[in-house]
Protein backbone atom coordinates (compact mmCIF):
# COMPACT_ATOMS: atom_id res chain seq x y z
CA UNK A 1 0.00 0.00 0.00
CA UNK A 2 1.56 3.33 -1.33
CA UNK A 3 0.51 5.97 0.83
CA UNK A 4 2.20 8.87 -0.33
CA UNK A 5 0.52 7.47 -3.24
CA UNK A 6 -2.17 8.15 -2.53
CA UNK A 7 -1.49 11.68 -0.88
CA UNK A 8 -0.23 12.72 -4.70
CA UNK A 9 -3.31 11.80 -6.12
CA UNK A 10 -5.67 14.07 -3.80
CA UNK A 11 -3.16 16.42 -4.00
CA UNK A 12 -4.15 16.77 -8.02
CA UNK A 13 -7.33 15.63 -8.34
CA UNK A 14 -8.88 16.45 -5.04
CA UNK A 15 -11.53 18.52 -6.78
CA UNK A 16 -12.75 15.55 -9.11
CA UNK A 17 -12.53 13.04 -6.98
CA UNK A 18 -16.36 11.68 -6.37
CA UNK A 19 -15.12 10.03 -2.94
CA UNK A 20 -12.45 9.04 -1.07
CA UNK A 21 -9.24 7.47 -2.50
CA UNK A 22 -9.15 3.89 -0.88
CA UNK A 23 -6.59 1.83 -0.48
CA UNK A 24 -6.70 -1.95 0.04
CA UNK A 25 -3.56 -4.82 -0.32
CA UNK A 26 -2.00 -3.29 -3.25
CA UNK A 27 -4.58 -1.13 -4.67
CA UNK A 28 -5.03 2.29 -4.93
CA UNK A 29 -8.77 2.99 -6.15
CA UNK A 30 -10.73 6.57 -7.08
CA UNK A 31 -13.80 7.64 -8.16
CA UNK A 32 -14.68 10.33 -10.81
CA UNK A 33 -18.04 11.40 -12.61
CA UNK A 34 -18.28 10.62 -16.47
CA UNK A 35 -17.28 13.50 -17.48
CA UNK A 36 -13.56 13.97 -15.90
CA UNK A 37 -12.73 11.38 -17.66
CA UNK A 38 -10.59 12.16 -20.41
CA UNK A 39 -9.09 15.42 -18.54
CA UNK A 40 -7.83 12.53 -15.42
CA UNK A 41 -6.59 9.57 -17.56
CA UNK A 42 -4.49 12.48 -19.73
CA UNK A 43 -3.08 14.05 -16.72
CA UNK A 44 -2.35 10.20 -15.13
CA UNK A 45 -0.67 9.22 -18.66
CA UNK A 46 1.10 12.35 -19.90
CA UNK A 47 2.26 13.97 -16.45
CA UNK A 48 5.95 12.76 -15.17
CA UNK A 49 4.88 12.45 -11.66
CA UNK A 50 2.59 9.76 -12.70
CA UNK A 51 3.59 8.61 -15.79
CA UNK A 52 0.91 6.07 -16.24
CA UNK A 53 1.48 4.61 -19.37
CA UNK A 54 0.31 0.96 -19.35
CA UNK A 55 -4.22 0.06 -19.18
CA UNK A 56 -3.81 -2.82 -17.71
CA UNK A 57 -7.50 -3.59 -17.93
CA UNK A 58 -10.99 -1.66 -18.87
CA UNK A 59 -14.19 -3.62 -18.36
CA UNK A 60 -17.72 -2.58 -17.73
CA UNK A 61 -19.53 -3.28 -14.28
CA UNK A 62 -23.28 -2.97 -13.82
CA UNK A 63 -23.67 -2.44 -9.81
CA UNK A 64 -27.45 -2.93 -10.17
CA UNK A 65 -28.17 0.84 -9.77
CA UNK A 66 -25.61 2.57 -12.20
CA UNK A 67 -23.23 1.70 -14.68
CA UNK A 68 -19.54 1.90 -14.20
CA UNK A 69 -16.32 1.49 -16.09
CA UNK A 70 -12.84 0.93 -14.34
CA UNK A 71 -9.39 1.60 -15.72
CA UNK A 72 -6.60 -0.26 -13.98
CA UNK A 73 -3.65 1.24 -14.63
CA UNK A 74 0.28 0.65 -14.10
CA UNK A 75 2.75 2.91 -13.48
CA UNK A 76 6.88 2.14 -12.06
CA UNK A 77 5.70 5.58 -9.98
CA UNK A 78 4.22 3.44 -7.34
CA UNK A 79 4.07 -0.03 -6.14
CA UNK A 80 0.37 -0.21 -6.60
CA UNK A 81 -1.98 -0.80 -9.17
CA UNK A 82 -4.64 2.37 -10.07
CA UNK A 83 -7.95 1.18 -10.12
CA UNK A 84 -9.96 4.77 -11.54
CA UNK A 85 -13.78 4.23 -11.60
CA UNK A 86 -16.00 6.43 -13.98
CA UNK A 87 -18.54 5.82 -11.56
CA UNK A 88 -22.21 6.95 -11.69
CA UNK A 89 -23.54 6.41 -15.36
CA UNK A 90 -27.16 5.91 -15.85
CA UNK A 91 -28.59 2.74 -16.52
CA UNK A 92 -30.51 3.60 -19.08
CA UNK A 93 -28.34 5.26 -21.16
CA UNK A 94 -24.74 4.87 -20.33
CA UNK A 95 -22.12 7.02 -21.98
CA UNK A 96 -18.21 7.85 -21.12
CA UNK A 97 -15.40 9.16 -23.34
CA UNK A 98 -13.64 6.89 -25.46
CA UNK A 99 -9.84 5.65 -24.11
CA UNK A 100 -8.89 5.05 -27.27
CA UNK A 101 -7.05 8.38 -27.76
CA UNK A 102 -4.27 7.25 -25.32
CA UNK A 103 -4.50 3.64 -25.63
CA UNK A 104 -5.75 2.69 -29.17
CA UNK A 105 -6.14 -1.23 -27.54
CA UNK A 106 -8.66 -0.47 -25.67
CA UNK A 107 -10.62 -0.26 -28.92
CA UNK A 108 -11.51 -3.68 -28.48
CA UNK A 109 -12.29 -4.08 -24.63
CA UNK A 110 -14.72 -0.92 -25.18
CA UNK A 111 -16.20 -3.07 -27.83
CA UNK A 112 -16.60 -5.63 -24.99
CA UNK A 113 -17.92 -3.63 -22.43
CA UNK A 114 -20.37 -2.23 -24.97
CA UNK A 115 -21.30 -6.05 -26.15
CA UNK A 116 -22.02 -7.02 -22.74
CA UNK A 117 -23.31 -3.72 -20.70
CA UNK A 118 -24.84 -1.17 -23.81
CA UNK A 119 -22.19 1.13 -22.39
CA UNK A 120 -21.37 3.77 -24.79
CA UNK A 121 -17.56 4.58 -25.47
CA UNK A 122 -17.78 8.45 -27.28
CA UNK A 123 -15.05 8.74 -29.85
CA UNK A 124 -14.64 4.86 -30.25
CA UNK A 125 -14.54 4.48 -34.65
CA UNK A 126 -15.81 0.82 -34.13
CA UNK A 127 -18.45 0.69 -31.31
CA UNK A 128 -20.11 -2.62 -32.48
CA UNK A 129 -20.68 -6.11 -30.76
CA UNK A 130 -17.70 -7.71 -30.69
CA UNK A 131 -18.97 -11.57 -29.26
CA UNK A 132 -22.45 -11.87 -29.54
CA UNK A 133 -24.48 -11.29 -33.00
CA UNK A 134 -25.22 -8.24 -34.93
CA UNK A 135 -28.55 -8.73 -34.34
CA UNK A 136 -28.42 -9.74 -30.65
CA UNK A 137 -30.39 -6.91 -28.91
CA UNK A 138 -29.68 -7.19 -25.25
CA UNK A 139 -26.66 -6.97 -22.64
CA UNK A 140 -25.88 -10.10 -21.25
CA UNK A 141 -24.29 -9.06 -17.99
CA UNK A 142 -26.37 -6.72 -16.91
CA UNK A 143 -28.40 -7.59 -13.50
CA UNK A 144 -31.29 -7.75 -15.18
CA UNK A 145 -30.52 -10.47 -17.57
CA UNK A 146 -32.53 -13.27 -16.36
CA UNK A 147 -30.13 -16.47 -17.15
CA UNK A 148 -32.93 -18.44 -18.59
CA UNK A 149 -30.99 -21.77 -18.63
CA UNK A 150 -32.80 -25.17 -19.32
CA UNK A 151 -31.54 -26.57 -15.63
CA UNK A 152 -33.82 -23.88 -14.06
CA UNK A 153 -36.85 -25.74 -14.70
CA UNK A 154 -35.41 -29.15 -13.98
CA UNK A 155 -36.49 -30.99 -11.38
CA UNK A 156 -33.18 -30.14 -9.11
CA UNK A 157 -34.24 -26.72 -9.78
CA UNK A 158 -33.08 -24.25 -6.53
CA UNK A 159 -30.57 -26.97 -5.35
CA UNK A 160 -27.52 -25.81 -6.06
CA UNK A 161 -26.93 -21.84 -7.22
CA UNK A 162 -26.34 -22.31 -11.39
CA UNK A 163 -30.42 -23.84 -10.88
CA UNK A 164 -31.46 -21.08 -9.15
CA UNK A 165 -34.63 -19.70 -10.57
CA UNK A 166 -35.61 -16.64 -8.56
CA UNK A 167 -35.58 -14.38 -11.41
CA UNK A 168 -34.40 -10.43 -10.48
CA UNK A 169 -36.90 -8.20 -9.42
CA UNK A 170 -36.84 -6.05 -12.16
CA UNK A 171 -36.48 -9.13 -14.89
CA UNK A 172 -39.29 -9.03 -17.46
CA UNK A 173 -42.33 -10.75 -17.09
CA UNK A 174 -41.65 -13.65 -19.61
CA UNK A 175 -38.75 -14.77 -17.83
CA UNK A 176 -41.19 -15.82 -14.46
CA UNK A 177 -43.45 -17.36 -17.03
CA UNK A 178 -40.60 -19.78 -18.27
CA UNK A 179 -40.63 -20.55 -14.43
CA UNK A 180 -43.61 -22.24 -14.80
CA UNK A 181 -42.36 -25.53 -17.14
CA UNK A 182 -43.77 -23.84 -20.36
CA UNK B 1 -14.11 -13.21 -57.07
CA UNK B 2 -13.37 -9.46 -58.58
CA UNK B 3 -15.39 -6.24 -57.29
CA UNK B 4 -16.96 -3.93 -60.34
CA UNK B 5 -18.02 -0.56 -59.44
CA UNK B 6 -21.12 -0.93 -62.34
CA UNK B 7 -22.34 -3.63 -60.80
CA UNK B 8 -25.64 -3.05 -59.47
CA UNK B 9 -24.73 -4.43 -55.84
CA UNK B 10 -21.18 -3.38 -55.93
CA UNK B 11 -20.66 -4.46 -52.02
CA UNK B 12 -22.88 -8.00 -52.18
CA UNK B 13 -20.43 -10.73 -52.60
CA UNK B 14 -21.67 -12.27 -56.15
CA UNK B 15 -19.66 -14.88 -57.75
CA UNK B 16 -19.01 -15.69 -61.31
CA UNK B 17 -20.50 -18.17 -63.26
CA UNK B 18 -18.03 -18.03 -66.28
CA UNK B 19 -14.58 -16.91 -66.36
CA UNK B 20 -14.67 -16.05 -69.36
CA UNK B 21 -17.06 -14.10 -69.49
CA UNK B 22 -17.16 -11.67 -66.09
CA UNK B 23 -19.93 -9.93 -66.48
CA UNK B 24 -22.41 -12.64 -65.86
CA UNK B 25 -23.11 -12.68 -62.19
CA UNK B 26 -25.17 -15.08 -59.81
CA UNK B 27 -26.31 -12.61 -56.89
CA UNK B 28 -26.88 -15.32 -54.26
CA UNK B 29 -28.44 -15.14 -50.51
CA UNK B 30 -26.08 -14.35 -48.07
CA UNK B 31 -24.85 -17.23 -45.89
CA UNK B 32 -23.23 -16.89 -42.73
CA UNK B 33 -19.96 -16.98 -43.75
CA UNK B 34 -20.22 -14.45 -46.29
CA UNK B 35 -17.71 -11.58 -46.21
CA UNK B 36 -20.06 -8.92 -46.54
CA UNK B 37 -22.15 -8.66 -43.44
CA UNK B 38 -25.87 -8.70 -45.17
CA UNK B 39 -26.94 -5.25 -42.88
CA UNK B 40 -25.92 -1.59 -43.57
CA UNK B 41 -22.38 -0.47 -41.74
CA UNK B 42 -23.04 0.26 -37.76
CA UNK B 43 -19.85 2.16 -37.67
CA UNK B 44 -17.05 4.84 -38.93
CA UNK B 45 -14.49 1.77 -39.29
CA UNK B 46 -16.92 -0.47 -40.72
CA UNK B 47 -18.16 1.48 -43.02
CA UNK B 48 -14.69 2.19 -44.06
CA UNK B 49 -13.26 -1.69 -44.35
CA UNK B 50 -16.55 -2.74 -46.34
CA UNK B 51 -15.87 0.00 -48.67
CA UNK B 52 -13.68 -1.24 -51.58
CA UNK B 53 -11.23 0.82 -53.20
CA UNK B 54 -10.45 0.34 -56.84
CA UNK B 55 -9.17 -3.34 -57.43
CA UNK B 56 -9.62 -4.54 -53.97
CA UNK B 57 -11.17 -7.45 -52.76
CA UNK B 58 -12.75 -9.55 -49.97
CA UNK B 59 -11.32 -12.53 -48.93
CA UNK B 60 -12.82 -14.70 -45.74
CA UNK B 61 -9.88 -17.05 -44.06
CA UNK B 62 -11.98 -19.25 -41.22
CA UNK B 63 -13.63 -19.96 -38.91
CA UNK B 64 -12.35 -23.38 -39.91
CA UNK B 65 -9.14 -22.69 -41.00
CA UNK B 66 -6.48 -24.91 -39.48
CA UNK B 67 -3.95 -21.15 -38.98
CA UNK B 68 -6.14 -19.70 -36.67
CA UNK B 69 -5.42 -21.92 -33.81
CA UNK B 70 -9.49 -21.94 -33.03
CA UNK B 71 -12.32 -20.50 -34.36
CA UNK B 72 -11.68 -17.47 -35.70
CA UNK B 73 -12.82 -15.27 -38.83
CA UNK B 74 -10.80 -13.14 -40.34
CA UNK B 75 -12.16 -10.76 -43.35
CA UNK B 76 -8.53 -9.62 -45.66
CA UNK B 77 -9.42 -6.82 -47.92
CA UNK B 78 -6.53 -7.50 -50.71
CA UNK B 79 -4.87 -5.61 -53.38
CA UNK B 80 -3.98 -8.47 -55.52
CA UNK B 81 -2.00 -10.39 -53.01
CA UNK B 82 -1.28 -7.72 -50.56
CA UNK B 83 -3.35 -7.45 -47.10
CA UNK B 84 -4.64 -3.55 -47.32
CA UNK B 85 -6.56 -4.20 -44.36
CA UNK B 86 -8.17 -6.90 -42.03
CA UNK B 87 -11.43 -7.52 -39.67
CA UNK B 88 -11.89 -9.87 -37.03
CA UNK B 89 -14.60 -11.42 -36.56
CA UNK B 90 -14.91 -13.07 -32.90
CA UNK B 91 -17.66 -14.53 -31.20
CA UNK B 92 -17.72 -17.78 -32.57
CA UNK B 93 -15.78 -19.80 -29.06
CA UNK B 94 -18.07 -17.47 -26.73
CA UNK B 95 -19.21 -18.92 -23.63
CA UNK B 96 -20.21 -16.17 -21.17
CA UNK B 97 -17.39 -17.39 -18.60
CA UNK B 98 -17.54 -14.36 -17.06
CA UNK B 99 -21.79 -14.85 -16.35
CA UNK B 100 -20.87 -18.60 -15.55
CA UNK B 101 -18.37 -17.18 -12.91
CA UNK B 102 -21.27 -14.83 -11.48
CA UNK B 103 -23.89 -17.46 -11.36
CA UNK B 104 -21.38 -19.80 -9.33
CA UNK B 105 -19.97 -19.95 -5.57
CA UNK B 106 -16.23 -18.88 -5.60
CA UNK B 107 -14.65 -22.33 -5.07
CA UNK B 108 -16.72 -23.74 -8.31
CA UNK B 109 -16.04 -20.26 -9.91
CA UNK B 110 -12.32 -21.84 -10.59
CA UNK B 111 -13.17 -24.58 -12.85
CA UNK B 112 -14.71 -22.25 -15.50
CA UNK B 113 -11.05 -20.32 -15.87
CA UNK B 114 -8.94 -23.48 -16.89
CA UNK B 115 -10.43 -23.89 -20.57
CA UNK B 116 -10.32 -19.90 -21.18
CA UNK B 117 -6.20 -21.00 -22.47
CA UNK B 118 -6.62 -24.71 -22.85
CA UNK B 119 -2.67 -24.66 -23.13
CA UNK B 120 -1.61 -22.38 -20.21
CA UNK B 121 -4.65 -23.23 -17.76
CA UNK B 122 -2.86 -22.89 -14.46
CA UNK B 123 -2.08 -19.13 -15.80
CA UNK B 124 -6.02 -18.47 -16.03
CA UNK B 125 -6.76 -20.20 -12.79
CA UNK B 126 -4.00 -18.06 -10.98
CA UNK B 127 -5.37 -14.63 -11.30
CA UNK B 128 -8.68 -15.39 -10.38
CA UNK B 129 -7.66 -17.62 -7.23
CA UNK B 130 -5.04 -14.59 -6.33
CA UNK B 131 -8.30 -12.03 -6.70
CA UNK B 132 -10.84 -14.15 -4.31
CA UNK B 133 -7.69 -14.25 -1.87
CA UNK B 134 -7.07 -10.73 -1.87
CA UNK B 135 -10.84 -10.21 -1.10
CA UNK B 136 -10.85 -12.83 1.63
CA UNK B 137 -7.22 -11.47 3.29
CA UNK B 138 -6.34 -14.52 3.30
CA UNK B 139 -2.52 -15.07 3.71
CA UNK B 140 -1.48 -18.28 1.43
CA UNK B 141 1.46 -20.53 2.85
CA UNK B 142 5.04 -20.34 1.40
CA UNK B 143 4.77 -24.64 0.78
CA UNK B 144 1.62 -23.20 -1.45
CA UNK B 145 3.27 -20.37 -3.35
CA UNK B 146 6.55 -22.34 -4.35
CA UNK B 147 4.64 -25.34 -5.67
CA UNK B 148 2.50 -22.71 -7.80
CA UNK B 149 5.21 -20.88 -9.49
CA UNK B 150 6.93 -24.36 -9.59
CA UNK B 151 3.95 -25.84 -11.43
CA UNK B 152 3.24 -22.62 -13.46
CA UNK B 153 7.18 -22.43 -14.98
CA UNK B 154 6.34 -25.76 -16.23
CA UNK B 155 2.87 -24.97 -17.33
CA UNK B 156 5.01 -21.81 -19.16
CA UNK B 157 7.68 -24.10 -20.75
CA UNK B 158 4.80 -26.53 -22.27
CA UNK B 159 2.89 -23.20 -23.65
CA UNK B 160 6.01 -21.91 -25.70
CA UNK B 161 6.85 -25.32 -26.69
CA UNK B 162 4.07 -25.87 -28.43
CA UNK B 163 4.11 -22.24 -29.68
CA UNK B 164 7.45 -23.11 -31.10
CA UNK B 165 6.27 -26.30 -32.83
CA UNK B 166 2.56 -24.29 -34.29
CA UNK B 167 4.87 -21.41 -35.32
CA UNK B 168 6.36 -23.64 -37.75
CA UNK B 169 3.75 -25.20 -38.64
CA UNK B 170 2.00 -22.35 -40.18
CA UNK B 171 4.69 -21.91 -41.80
CA UNK B 172 4.69 -25.31 -43.82
CA UNK B 173 7.20 -26.93 -41.66
CA UNK B 174 6.43 -30.37 -40.12
CA UNK B 175 8.91 -31.34 -38.03
CA UNK B 176 9.36 -29.33 -34.93
CA UNK B 177 6.16 -29.79 -33.80
CA UNK B 178 6.33 -33.31 -33.56
CA UNK B 179 9.81 -32.08 -30.93
CA UNK B 180 8.20 -30.03 -29.36
CA UNK B 181 4.86 -32.48 -28.47
CA UNK B 182 7.55 -34.37 -27.04
CA UNK B 183 8.74 -31.42 -24.31
CA UNK B 184 4.97 -30.65 -24.01
CA UNK B 185 4.18 -33.83 -23.62
CA UNK B 186 6.51 -35.02 -20.96
CA UNK B 187 5.37 -31.79 -19.13
CA UNK B 188 1.57 -32.81 -19.30
CA UNK B 189 2.50 -36.35 -17.83
CA UNK B 190 4.08 -34.67 -14.93
CA UNK B 191 1.19 -32.17 -14.06
CA UNK B 192 -1.14 -35.03 -14.83
CA UNK B 193 0.76 -36.44 -11.99
CA UNK B 194 1.13 -33.83 -9.64
CA UNK B 195 -2.62 -32.45 -10.61
CA UNK B 196 -4.85 -35.22 -11.86
CA UNK B 197 -5.49 -33.69 -15.01
CA UNK B 198 -3.71 -33.33 -18.57
CA UNK B 199 -4.41 -30.18 -19.64
CA UNK B 200 -7.70 -28.44 -17.58
CA UNK B 201 -5.66 -28.92 -14.48
CA UNK B 202 -8.32 -27.02 -12.00
CA UNK B 203 -4.98 -27.55 -9.38
CA UNK B 204 -4.85 -23.94 -7.71
CA UNK B 205 -7.03 -23.48 -4.40
CA UNK B 206 -8.49 -20.66 -3.02
CA UNK B 207 -5.44 -20.36 -0.30
CA UNK B 208 -3.32 -23.16 -1.74
CA UNK B 209 -3.01 -26.06 -4.01
CA UNK B 210 -4.75 -29.12 -3.93
CA UNK B 211 -2.69 -31.55 -3.27
CA UNK B 212 1.04 -31.91 -2.17
CA UNK B 213 4.08 -32.89 -4.44
CA UNK B 214 4.63 -36.55 -4.87
CA UNK B 215 6.69 -39.29 -5.84
CA UNK B 216 5.68 -39.60 -9.48
CA UNK B 217 5.55 -35.88 -10.24
CA UNK B 218 9.05 -35.32 -8.63
CA UNK B 219 10.90 -38.34 -10.04
CA UNK B 220 9.74 -37.38 -13.76
CA UNK B 221 10.56 -33.86 -13.30
CA UNK B 222 14.10 -34.78 -11.89
CA UNK B 223 14.27 -37.27 -15.04
CA UNK B 224 13.53 -34.41 -17.42
CA UNK B 225 15.48 -31.69 -15.90
CA UNK B 226 18.53 -33.57 -16.17
CA UNK B 227 18.16 -33.48 -19.92
CA UNK B 228 15.44 -30.76 -20.64
CA UNK B 229 18.30 -27.89 -21.55
CA UNK B 230 19.73 -30.25 -24.14
CA UNK B 231 16.54 -31.65 -25.68
CA UNK B 232 15.34 -27.83 -26.05
CA UNK B 233 18.55 -26.61 -27.31
CA UNK B 234 18.68 -29.87 -30.25
CA UNK B 235 14.73 -29.20 -30.92
CA UNK B 236 15.75 -25.70 -31.38
CA UNK B 237 18.48 -25.75 -33.76
CA UNK B 238 16.23 -26.90 -36.14
CA UNK B 239 14.40 -23.84 -36.91
CA UNK B 240 17.49 -21.20 -35.56
CA UNK B 241 19.90 -22.22 -38.16
CA UNK B 242 17.21 -22.61 -40.71
CA UNK B 243 17.33 -20.19 -43.32
CA UNK B 244 14.34 -20.19 -44.98
CA UNK B 245 12.79 -19.95 -41.70
CA UNK B 246 15.00 -17.08 -40.24
CA UNK B 247 14.85 -15.37 -42.97
CA UNK B 248 11.06 -15.17 -43.96
CA UNK B 249 10.47 -14.07 -40.00
CA UNK B 250 13.00 -11.27 -39.68
CA UNK B 251 11.45 -8.52 -40.47
CA UNK B 252 7.98 -9.66 -40.93
CA UNK B 253 5.46 -7.73 -38.97
CA UNK B 254 7.29 -5.33 -37.08
CA UNK B 255 6.17 -3.19 -34.54
CA UNK B 256 7.69 -0.52 -32.89
CA UNK B 257 7.14 -0.23 -29.22
CA UNK B 258 5.35 2.87 -29.12
CA UNK B 259 2.92 1.20 -30.82
CA UNK B 260 3.05 -1.52 -28.86
CA UNK B 261 2.55 0.25 -25.57
CA UNK B 262 -0.59 1.75 -27.02
CA UNK B 263 -1.82 -0.95 -28.28
CA UNK B 264 -1.76 -1.85 -24.72
CA UNK B 265 0.29 -5.08 -25.59
CA UNK B 266 1.94 -7.20 -22.77
CA UNK B 267 4.25 -10.65 -22.48
CA UNK B 268 7.09 -11.75 -24.86
CA UNK B 269 4.79 -9.65 -28.09
CA UNK B 270 5.68 -6.06 -25.78
CA UNK B 271 9.32 -7.65 -24.77
CA UNK B 272 10.20 -8.80 -28.60
CA UNK B 273 9.89 -4.46 -28.98
CA UNK B 274 12.38 -3.84 -26.03
CA UNK B 275 10.57 -2.64 -23.19
CA UNK B 276 11.37 -4.83 -20.68
CA UNK B 277 7.79 -5.13 -18.61
CA UNK B 278 7.16 -7.88 -16.87
CA UNK B 279 4.63 -7.94 -14.23
CA UNK B 280 6.31 -10.75 -12.13
CA UNK B 281 9.12 -7.79 -12.06
CA UNK B 282 6.95 -5.04 -12.98
CA UNK B 283 4.40 -5.52 -9.98
CA UNK B 284 5.81 -9.08 -7.55
CA UNK B 285 3.01 -11.24 -6.70
CA UNK B 286 3.87 -14.53 -5.14
CA UNK B 287 7.39 -15.75 -4.40
CA UNK B 288 8.93 -14.13 -7.43
CA UNK B 289 11.21 -11.66 -5.13
CA UNK B 290 12.76 -14.30 -3.57
CA UNK B 291 13.98 -16.00 -7.11
CA UNK B 292 16.57 -15.02 -9.47
CA UNK B 293 16.09 -14.77 -12.73
CA UNK B 294 16.40 -12.10 -15.76
CA UNK B 295 14.03 -10.72 -18.05
CA UNK B 296 15.18 -10.77 -22.07
CA UNK B 297 13.84 -8.41 -23.78
CA UNK B 298 15.19 -8.08 -27.80
CA UNK B 299 14.41 -4.72 -30.14
CA UNK B 300 13.73 -5.60 -33.57
CA UNK B 301 9.80 -5.94 -32.88
CA UNK B 302 9.78 -8.53 -35.73
CA UNK B 303 8.24 -12.34 -35.94
CA UNK B 304 11.51 -13.78 -35.31
CA UNK B 305 12.29 -11.73 -32.24
CA UNK B 306 8.93 -12.91 -30.88
CA UNK B 307 9.77 -15.90 -31.91
CA UNK B 308 13.91 -16.14 -30.43
CA UNK B 309 12.19 -14.08 -27.22
CA UNK B 310 10.19 -17.28 -26.04
CA UNK B 311 13.15 -19.41 -26.49
CA UNK B 312 14.87 -16.89 -23.91
CA UNK B 313 12.13 -17.45 -21.90
CA UNK B 314 12.42 -21.49 -21.48
CA UNK B 315 15.96 -21.08 -20.37
CA UNK B 316 14.92 -18.20 -17.11
CA UNK B 317 12.11 -20.28 -16.79
CA UNK B 318 14.22 -23.71 -16.06
CA UNK B 319 16.67 -21.07 -13.58
CA UNK B 320 13.58 -20.80 -11.78
CA UNK B 321 12.41 -24.60 -11.33
CA UNK B 322 15.55 -25.55 -10.13
CA UNK B 323 15.60 -22.46 -7.87
CA UNK B 324 11.68 -23.64 -6.75
CA UNK B 325 13.27 -27.43 -6.24
CA UNK B 326 16.08 -26.13 -3.84
CA UNK B 327 14.51 -23.67 -1.87
CA UNK B 328 11.05 -25.25 -1.52
CA UNK B 329 9.98 -24.94 2.43
CA UNK B 330 7.87 -27.48 4.36
CA UNK B 331 4.88 -27.06 5.63
CA UNK B 332 1.38 -26.70 4.97
CA UNK B 333 0.08 -26.34 1.26
CA UNK B 334 -3.64 -24.66 2.28
CA UNK B 335 -4.61 -21.93 3.96
CA UNK B 336 -7.25 -22.61 6.73
CA UNK B 337 -10.80 -21.52 5.22
CA UNK B 338 -14.46 -22.41 5.94
CA UNK B 339 -16.26 -24.24 3.65
CA UNK B 340 -18.59 -21.34 2.27
CA UNK B 341 -16.69 -17.88 1.34
CA UNK B 342 -18.49 -15.03 1.43
CA UNK B 343 -15.87 -11.93 1.92
CA UNK B 344 -17.00 -8.88 2.59
CA UNK B 345 -18.30 -6.53 0.08
CA UNK B 346 -15.05 -4.89 -2.10
CA UNK B 347 -12.89 -4.92 -4.89
CA UNK B 348 -9.96 -6.93 -5.63
CA UNK B 349 -7.82 -6.67 -8.67
CA UNK B 350 -4.99 -9.42 -9.53
CA UNK B 351 -2.39 -9.60 -12.58
CA UNK B 352 -0.01 -12.02 -13.31
CA UNK B 353 2.87 -12.69 -15.90
CA UNK B 354 1.94 -16.00 -18.08
CA UNK B 355 3.32 -17.23 -21.01
CA UNK B 356 1.35 -14.90 -23.33
CA UNK B 357 1.14 -11.46 -21.33
CA UNK B 358 -0.35 -10.39 -18.50
CA UNK B 359 -3.36 -12.34 -17.21
CA UNK B 360 -5.63 -10.35 -15.04
CA UNK B 361 -9.02 -10.98 -12.85
CA UNK B 362 -11.13 -8.18 -11.47
CA UNK B 363 -13.48 -9.26 -8.70
CA UNK B 364 -16.51 -7.01 -6.89
CA UNK B 365 -17.96 -9.17 -3.87
CA UNK B 366 -21.24 -7.98 -2.37
CA UNK B 367 -20.76 -9.92 0.59
CA UNK B 368 -22.34 -13.27 -0.78
CA UNK B 369 -20.99 -16.32 -1.36
CA UNK B 370 -20.93 -15.55 -5.04
CA UNK B 371 -19.10 -12.68 -7.37
CA UNK B 372 -20.86 -10.11 -8.17
CA UNK B 373 -18.88 -9.40 -10.87
CA UNK B 374 -15.90 -11.20 -12.03
CA UNK B 375 -13.67 -9.44 -15.19
CA UNK B 376 -11.52 -11.84 -17.18
CA UNK B 377 -8.83 -9.96 -19.07
CA UNK B 378 -7.24 -11.84 -21.17
CA UNK B 379 -3.62 -11.26 -23.39
CA UNK B 380 -4.60 -13.42 -26.27
CA UNK B 381 -7.59 -10.99 -26.99
CA UNK B 382 -5.43 -7.50 -26.53
CA UNK B 383 -2.45 -9.46 -29.02
CA UNK B 384 -5.16 -10.08 -31.95
CA UNK B 385 -6.26 -6.64 -32.33
CA UNK B 386 -2.53 -5.84 -33.17
CA UNK B 387 -2.56 -7.94 -35.93
CA UNK B 388 -4.89 -5.21 -37.55
CA UNK B 389 -2.17 -2.70 -37.35
CA UNK B 390 0.89 -5.36 -38.13
CA UNK B 391 -0.63 -6.94 -41.49
CA UNK B 392 -1.06 -3.84 -44.10
CA UNK B 393 1.41 -4.56 -46.56
CA UNK B 394 2.27 -8.06 -46.14
CA UNK B 395 1.19 -10.73 -48.26
CA UNK B 396 -1.71 -13.05 -47.44
CA UNK B 397 0.20 -16.04 -46.76
CA UNK B 398 2.08 -13.85 -43.80
CA UNK B 399 -0.91 -13.21 -42.09
CA UNK B 400 -0.68 -16.98 -40.61
CA UNK B 401 3.16 -16.16 -39.52
CA UNK B 402 2.31 -13.16 -37.74
CA UNK B 403 -0.61 -14.02 -36.13
CA UNK B 404 0.94 -17.25 -34.85
CA UNK B 405 4.08 -14.96 -33.90
CA UNK B 406 1.48 -13.44 -31.43
CA UNK B 407 0.38 -16.76 -30.27
CA UNK B 408 -3.28 -16.20 -29.34
CA UNK B 409 -5.48 -18.58 -28.46
CA UNK B 410 -9.25 -18.33 -29.39
CA UNK B 411 -10.44 -19.92 -25.92
CA UNK B 412 -9.12 -16.99 -24.33
CA UNK B 413 -9.66 -14.53 -27.19
CA UNK B 414 -13.58 -15.33 -26.93
CA UNK B 415 -13.95 -15.80 -23.14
Amino acid sequence: MDRAFKARLEARFGDRLTSAVHQRHDETEMRIGAGDVVAVLTALHDEPEFRFEFLADLAGVDTGTVMQVVYHLWSDTTTDWLRVIADGLPRDDPRVPSATFLWKGAEWMEREAYDMFGITFEGNRDLRRIYMPPDYTSFPLRKDFYLADDAARSPGAGVRPMERTQAPSNAPATALVRRGGT
Amino acid sequence: MTATTDHPHPHRHYEETSADDPRVVLDREIGVFEPVPPYPPRTEREAEFYTLGDGEMLLNMGPQHPSTHGVLRVVLKLDGEKVVDLDPVLGYLHRGVEKLCENADYHQAICYLDPLEYVSSLFCEWPGVMAFEKLLDVDVPRRAEYIRVLSGELNRIASHALFLGWMALDLGGLTPILWSFIERDEIVDMLSALTGQRMLFNYFRIGGVNGDLNHEFMSRLGDWMSRATEQIEAGNTLLNENEIFVRRMRGLGTIDSTTALRMVMTGPNLRATGVPFDVRRAHPYSVYPELDFDIPTRDEGDCLARYLLRMDEIRQSLRIIDQCLHQMPDGPIMAKLPRLLRPRPGRAYAGIEGPRGQYAAYVVSDGTDQPFRMRIHDPSFIHLQAVGVMMPGHLIADTMAVMASLDPIMGGVDK
